[in-house]
């Protein structure tokens, strides 16, 4: 039985709410410094070509110039996760992105023109933009630095992963249906409202440097620029302003951060480098493209038998995090609904085209595509429903999967049937259509890391606390917040289990210097680690506190409770601030703080990445049900069912924002997102041509949270942050097969492409 | 981003800045919603900018109805016309196609003069216009006032007939003449709001108490490089009965009205989706099903 709790699952507006609505809060763009310079980065013309010279003599020249830098100024490491991306690029470049010099100037109209002013010649050369080319033998080596031949037997292959469980041609024996599809997902762009930006002052009196950086894993960015910059780790400070939104895009260090550092470091000033939109697509993170190669079966009783996969995924010209992606497809694979049998292979592809990174849902949004769409043409060839075919399917509380995931809770299968029942999926289903419109509905389901996932050396997330001589408690965790919430769950947790009211609690999550370690966000897992690391924490205080209650009250430590600012027990009560004051003034003359680590109760996977890598896991299912017009294709949706096994609701309006802001960005992926390239170039790089939806395109989206009470997560809750946008948009596909009987392999399902394809088999 | 600013409070000062500007290099901000992105996107050296915005002419200002038809100042904002009822009931379509623009942010302060003058081949506000049969009000520097139908006024993509000593007054629309109307606009994009029209399509037909069809209008957006009225297909529709219209006199309308289009293929649609979904779209003018949009 769950326990009984006055604040947790009580809906509480966000704890950084007023800041952000007034305009108060402090983004990167507000920053301003003393004396501080305006850094501009020169990127390549063109995708593939030699440099052949660099002058930059008449920039340097101009007056208010203060610093012009070239690749040969600066002594730095490679970077990125296969450290084969120069941060400046000097003799080649790859990728549309790729910067060539960097101006610091005491306007930004003079860095402008200083840049304008840089000659650079050019040996133009044809550009690889396909990975299939680049996989030829014939292919040139794209990145120089790879280690594709040595690694993988390919020299344009920056990265590859196997995984394999069960006997595959014994349930392809089995198997009475067979389907293999090819599916292509596109390039999309995070989109964050608050664009990149890094203020860096580096002081040539100590050798330290501070950054203004807005990371969501600040202690691996303290480690990737000390790497890059040749530097001490602890010499460098990363202070978090408030972050405009990161979906993942902040996960990586990307070449502008050093470089700012670098421009910051020759000058001895302040320099900040702010992206303008067209920048910000340009040269930001995206989420990977790919193609997914998949056969799956089922038995003549509809159990699945097997699923085949083979991912190729274009890597761009130089490797992120987007490259490890597979870690998490793997899973969706290997584990999503029973399956006997798995073989997965996913190559990452070296292309002259930008790097991906990493993107709320990290593979998921893709493979669960491919997976979800194949289920209902396995259904349909079985003669069975799309939603029995699931149900039979689901996985079950204790089940461990093939690949060794642990499900001690699971609501796959009641998430499934609330959606089912809430969309009145049967009748839906089954609706006739005439006219101009017409209806469908489509279900998907998902599978997410609902605890963390242990990829790195520890999944872990340090709290210390103070309380004040006046009631007042500061929470400093290693967490970050990048508008998830989890700052408001933390301060829930405290309130709840101290109770100290909301206005005299403080979250200081901002600063290597001052808060302890953790590995940041992403995973879903900040409210998970924060908060049961807090919880660790809380419980060391309140011994001390205990003890120093019973002292005062002439009582044995036992039961005492909090509330209201007050120590209870039985009918005695002290304000918790008096206990404080007594403990740092009176014996034992101690500060009332303390101090907790938490590390997971997971598994790093094997070789053969086999392990239970998550402290729990998430399930969901969606519903979906779409419009579609036939005279123009467009594809609207009316209706999102979503229920998710969240463990136990926290913020029950915390939370319904993350499913709402899932679902969108999952419709967007499904219906109109895309980044267009021609040769290696982006020729939509403004929201005028990248089509985000707005506000009056949303839907109706009914939510329904299960709750499983994982003994793993605090209060037994899951993460929640990515799995909303996971099902959407293979709900929607499944939706618009229903309502038109086109089976679409590909995203997004703009109008024409939906319109093309009413019209073809209107021919046949 | 760097210009200098200067603001006429009467049209005496207006005309005489725009006699005095002749040969320098100067543009209007009325409501800067496009003037803003424009120089933003191509920095021009030694540039004035006459702002428009503290004009206090009614001329300009204004809207005015009255039984010979109504006159919209062309610093009259997008939002304010759509705050207007007796334009919503009178002209559907201009209604529909205002509220279609951008935003509602936008349209606080975008101006109708300022939509019409950027020549957008695909202005939801010149579309809906066009339809109607409006026709300019333009005054140069010396005071002399023209009039040119709104169709004549483009002359090609960000091309319209003002000389550079010319700035459009106000916008005419000839009054009802129908005791019954059809008017929408049909905005063809991928989404709801801050969207530019793949296709966009106006009509505005006017019926007698019979039902007969005594004067039409329609015009399409998006399709060419300038918005087209679509005057054989307008001319096919005078005289039929508005609710005995076939589906072979709908088809027949729609293929009079694609002969106006001259679609291409770019980021937003090839030309052979333009084409389909102008045909569909103006034929579903006559369904029975309720246009959705």
């Amino acid at each position: 039985m769950a326990k009984e709790l006055s604040i947790i699952s009580k809906s509480t507006q966000k704890f950084d709410g007023k800041e952000r609505v007034t305009g108060k809060a402090i983004y990167g763009h507000d920053i301003e410094l003393p004396n501080m310079l305006h850094g501009m980065i020169l990127r390549t013309k063109y995708p593939c070509a030699n440099i052949i010279s660099i002058d930059t003599s008449a920039a340097k020249a101009l007056e208010g110039v203060a610093c012009v830098i070239t690749a040969d100024d600066a002594d730095v490491n490679m970077i990125g996760y296969k450290r084969d991306h120069p941060i400046l690029k000097s003799k080649t470049v790859n990728c549309i992105r790729d910067e060539i010099a960097a101006v610091a100037a005491t306007t930004k109209d003079i860095a402008r023109k200083a840049l304008s002013l840089i000659k650079v010649e050019y040996d133009v050369k044809k550009g690889i933009f396909n990975p299939f080319d680049a996989l030829k033998e014939n292919a040139p080596k794209i990145n120089l630095a790879g280690k594709g031949l040595e690694q993988f037997a390919n020299k344009n292959i920056a990265e590859s992963f196997h995984y394999e469980h069960g006997e595959l041609d014994v349930q392809k024996a089995k198997s009475k249906v067979i389907i293999s599809k090819r599916y292509t997902l596109p390039r999309v762009a995070h989109s964050c409202l608050g664009t990149s930006n890094i203020t860096a002052d580096y002081s040539k009196l100590n050798g330290c440097l501070t950054l203004w950086a807005s990371t969501q894993v600040p202690f691996l960015y303290q480690r990737d620029i000390a790497h890059a910059l040749k530097m001490e780790p602890s010499k460098i400070r990363i202070i978090q302003p408030t972050i405009g939104g990161a979906f993942g895009s902040k996960l990586d260090m990307l070449p502008f951060e050093p470089i700012c550092a670098l421009l910051s470091i020759k000058t001895g000033k302040p320099v900040q480098i702010l992206y303008n939109r067209e920048e910000e697509f340009i040269a930001s993170p995206t989420r990977q493209t790919m193609v997914i190669d998949l056969t799956t079966g089922a038995d003549e009783t509809s159990r699945f038998t097997f699923r085949e996969v083979k991912i190729t995924m274009d890597n761009g010209a130089y490797t992120s995090w987007g490259a490890t992606t597979p870690f998490v497809m793997m899973q969706t694979f290997s584990s999503l609904y029973q399956v006997p049998a798995c073989s997965f292979q996913a190559d990452a592809v070296y292309t002259n085209n930008p790097f991906a990174g990493s993107f709320r849902g990290y593979g998921n949004p893709q493979a669960t595509f491919s997976v979800e769409r194949n289920i209902n043409l396995m259904a349909k060839e079985l003669g069975i429903g799309n939603d029995e075919i699931r149900l039979l399917n689901a996985n079950y509380k204790g089940e461990i999967t093939g690949q060794r995931l642990h499900y001690k809770t699971c609501g796959a299968k009641p998430a499934l049937e609330k959606v089912i029942k809430e969309s009145h999926y049967k009748v839906k289903e089954k609706k006739k259509n005439q006219g101009r419109y017409k209806t469908g509905i489509g279900l998907a389901s998902m599978l997410h890391v609902g605890g963390g996932a242990k990829i790195y050396r520890s999944d872990g997330c340090g709290t210390r606390l103070k309380l004040d001589h006046y009631g007042y408690l500061t929470i400093f965790t290693g967490s970050s917040e990048i508008g998830q919430g989890s700052e408001t769950i933390l301060a829930m947790i405290a309130a709840e289990e101290l109770g100290i009211p909301f206005e005299k609690i403080k979250v200081i999550n901002t600063d290597t210097d001052v808060k302890p370690w953790d590995v940041g966000v992403h995973a879903s897992r900040t409210s998970f680690v924060s908060g049961n690391s807090l919880l660790g924490a809380i419980k060391l205080i309140k011994e001390k506190l205990n003890k120093q209650v019973s002292k005062l009250l002439c009582v044995e430590a036992g039961d005492f409770s909090y509330k209201n600012g007050l120590i209870i027990t039985g009918d005695k009560e002290i304000k918790i601030d008096k206990v404080v004051r007594d403990m740092h003034f009176g014996l034992p003359n101690e500060l009332c703080v303390a101090e907790y680590f938490y590390e997971p109760p997971s598994d790093f996977q094997d070789k053969q990445f086999r392990g239970n890598v998550s402290g729990n896991y998430a399930f969901a299912s969606q519903a979906i049900e779409v419009e579609v017009d036939t005279y123009t294709g467009n594809v609207k949706v009316l209706d999102v069912y979503v229920s998710q096994d969240v463990g136990r609701v926290l913020n029950p309006l915390g939370l319904q924002g993350q499913i709402e802001g899932g679902v969108v960005m999952g419709i967007g992926y499904a219906l109109t997102e895309e980044m267009i390239f021609e040769n290696g170039n982006l020729i939509n790089p403004s929201f005028h041509g990248y089509k985000l939806l707005t506000s009056t395109d949303i839907p109706n989206i009914h939510f329904y949270p299960i709750e499983t009470f994982d003994e793993a997560g605090p209060y037994g809750s899951k993460g929640v942050g990515e799995a909303p946008l996971i099902p959407t948009a293979p709900a929607i596909a499944n939706a618009v097969a229903n309502a038109i009987g086109v089976e679409f392999c590909s995203l997004p399902l703009t109008p024409e492409k939906v319109l093309k394809a009413i019209k073809e088999k209107t021919i046949i | 981003m760097d210009f200098d600013v200067i603001s006429p409070k009467t049209s005496r000062e207006l005309l005489e800045v725009i006699g005095k500007y002749q040969d320098k290099n100067f543009r209007f901000g009325a409501g800067y919603t496009d003037l803003i992105n424009d120089l933003n996107s191509k920095p021009q050296e030694d540039l004035t900018v006459i702002n428009l915005a503290q004009l206090k002419d009614e001329n300009f200002k204004t809207i005015t109805i009255n039984e010979k038809g109504a006159r919209i100042g062309a610093l009259v904002t997008a939002s304010r016309l759509t705050d207007n009822s007796i334009l919503k009931t009178n002209y559907p379509v201009l209604w529909e196609a205002t509220n279609s623009v951008a935003s509602m942010q936008i349209r606080e302060t975008a101006t109708i003069g300022g939509n019409i003058c950027q020549a957008s081949p695909s202005g939801d506000i010149s579309c809906a216009l066009v339809s109607l049969k409006a026709i300019c009000e333009i005054i140069d520097s010396n005071g002399n006032v023209r009039n040119e139908s709104l169709a004549d006024f483009f002359k090609g993509v960000k091309k319209t007939s003002l000389k550079k000593n010319e700035i459009l007054r106000n916008i005419f629309i000839p009054p009802n003449s129908g005791k019954k109307i059809k008017s929408g606009y049909i905005k063809i994009g991928t989404r709801l709001s801050m969207e530019i029209s793949i296709i966009s399509i106006a009509y505005h037909f006017q019926m007698d108490d019979g039902n007969k069809i005594i004067n039409a209008g329609c015009s399409i957006g998006a399709v060419a490089p300038t918005i087209k009225f679509t005057e054989d297909a307008c001319n096919y529709l005078i005289g039929k009965q508005f609710d005995s219209i076939t589906e072979e006199d709908a088809d027949n309308f729609a293929c009079l009205v694609k002969k106006y289009a001259k679609p291409i293929s770019d980021i937003r649609a090839s030309a052979w989706y333009r084409s389909e979904v102008l045909f569909n779209s103006t034929k579903a003018i006559f369904d029975k099903y309720e246009i959705k949009n």
